[in-house]
């Protein structure tokens, strides 16, 4: 992003201001699908400065998702008008030609963030309260009416077998589109295995789709804020609990490093007042780890082919190991 | 020998980002993107020198797999099962050219989607859970050194 061009974006954008600054315009670390970037946005307004910290998320050349912003967009300005913790939406921009791809700027929420598992290093006390958020936010997204947040456009499931079946044709196509002509024996037998033992889920929810330790911030109080929503979508809700919950993002029996399994899982089912469907949950615990693996493969493409540089697209070559030790170890194929 | 060497040049170049770069890079994303280099260059290093011996492993223990299920012969393998003709596949690539790994893991792949959804005989399954384990182990040996820890 631009600082100049940026700065004129919100000249348009903010007509009733006056001596629009973008201060500090630096690129970050952390939602490797989109480009993410900070800055501040001074301006004057009825005789007074004010300064909001904000964050763009562009499009990117390349990288590890194909996803809408306009649809991320419009699911993070729901869940925050429904009450969640998130960053507040403000500009969405479609017109490539503002700054070369779309993008969109939200609000900067402050706090700490990891790549993966809930920082063993953190106090205890952090830990219950982030653990205990992130089971209420996720029960709280879990308990909203799509339609009543205009959220249809996500594609509404039509038969109860349809959300594990649609997840699963999805990324089985993404793994045939970006396998490169390789073939991974664990991957196409868990992609088989989905396929032949789908899942009919009780209700329809709005699903994060990355709903994880590692994609929120969170100070000494509990969580601030959930990010990277661009994978969300309307199915089971046990799809969210088992991602949340593989051990791919946890730390030894700490599902996301936050809980122990089973205390994690009983904590859902007292925050959400919905029992946990075993044979469901573990569907999507293999789904989770299918999709990790898609996902790496896709970005590990993007790097080859040129279509970005970013540095985290070749290291992602190093999780998929790891994933694959766990999607044998469900399936039972050691 | 012509010095440096790949190893050599590959480390320095980790000592470059480290030492003359990195200091000099201000912006979060920058330093991450210099440090996730350093890690795969250090990948690269390992694996220039493991990487043949790795392949090298997986085609020999492929083919091994892939005879030996043979010897299970039709009495294991169904004509149901659809592994037959897998099985074929698999023999006849290795034959035609025993470096492709590709050819011969597309078929490993039908055998593991077998076992996973039951429909492998014992004996079956019992070798394929061998080479999976095998692989496991020797991808779990290949990145040993690389792995990063989340």
């Amino acid at each position: 992003m631009d600082q100049h061009r940026l700065t004129e974006y919100f000249k348009l954008k903010m007509p009733h201001a006056r001596d629009h600054r973008v201060v500090g315009l630096k690129r970050i670390s952390g939602g490797s699908s989109r480009e993410t970037y900070a800055f501040d946005l001074e301006w004057s307004e009825g005789g007074q400065t004010r300064t909001r910290a904000m964050i763009g998320r562009r499009d990117p050349t390349g990288g590890l998702l194909k996803t809408s912003r306009e649809r991320e967009f419009k699911v993070i300005a729901a869940v925050h008008r429904a009450g969640l913790k998130v960053p507040e939406p403000l500009f969405l921009e479609l017109d490539a030609s503002v700054m070369d791809r779309p993008f969109f700027i939200m609000d900067r929420a402050l706090g700490r963030t990891g790549m993966g598992a809930f920082a063993a290093t953190e106090p205890e006390s952090t830990r219950a309260k982030v653990a205990d958020d992130f089971l209420s936010e996720l029960a709280r997204l879990q308990s909203l009416d799509y339609r009543e947040y205009g959220l249809e456009i996500l594609g509404a499931p039509k038969n109860p077998e349809d959300p594990a079946r649609i997840q699963t044709a999805h990324w089985h196509e993404v793994y045939e589109r970006d396998r490169m002509g390789e073939h991974y024996p664990i991957l196409s037998a868990a992609l088989a295995w989905l396929k032949a033992n789908p899942v009919v889920t009780d209700r329809v929810v709005i699903v994060h789709g990355d709903y994880r330790s590692g994609n929120y911030l969170y100070d000494d109080n509990g969580i601030i804020a959930m990010l990277d929503w661009e994978m969300a979508h309307l199915g089971d809700p046990m799809e969210d609990l088992g991602w949340a919950s593989m051990t791919f993002w946890g730390r030894n029996e700490l599902a996301g490093g936050l809980m122990e399994r089973e205390a994690f899982y009983r904590l859902y089912e007292q925050k959400t007042g919905h029992r946990v469907d075993r044979e469901r949950l573990f569907f999507y615990r293999v789904l989770g780890d299918a999709k990790m693996v898609v996902i790496c493969l896709t970005g590990i493409r993007d790097f080859v082919e040129g279509r970005t540089s970013d540095s985290m697209m070749p290291f992602l070559e190093l999780l998929i190991p790891q994933l694959f030790e766990d999607l044998a170890n469900l399936l039972r194929l050691v | 020998m012509l010095r440096p060497t790949l190893n050599e040049i590959i480390s320095g170049m980790q000592r470059t980002i480290m030492d003359a770069l990195l200091p000099e890079l201000t912006s979060p994303y920058a330093q991450g993107q210099a440090m996730s280099t350093i890690i795969m260059l250090g990948h690269a290093a390992s694996a220039l020198e493991s990487a043949p011996a790795y392949d090298a492993a997986e085609i020999k223990d492929l083919r091994a797999t892939f005879a030996a299920l043979k010897r299970l012969g039709d009495k294991h393998i169904s004509k149901k099962s659809g592994l037959r003709g897998a099985l074929a596949r698999a023999l006849r690539a290795g034959a035609k050219n025993p470096l492709d790994r590709r050819a011969i893991e597309a078929e490993m792949a039908t055998f593991a989607a077998a076992v996973a959804l039951g429909h492998a005989d014992d004996s079956v399954a019992r070798q394929v859970r061998g080479y999976i384990g095998r692989n496991l182990e020797r991808t779990r040996k290949l990145f040993a050194n690389s792995l990063p820890t989340l």
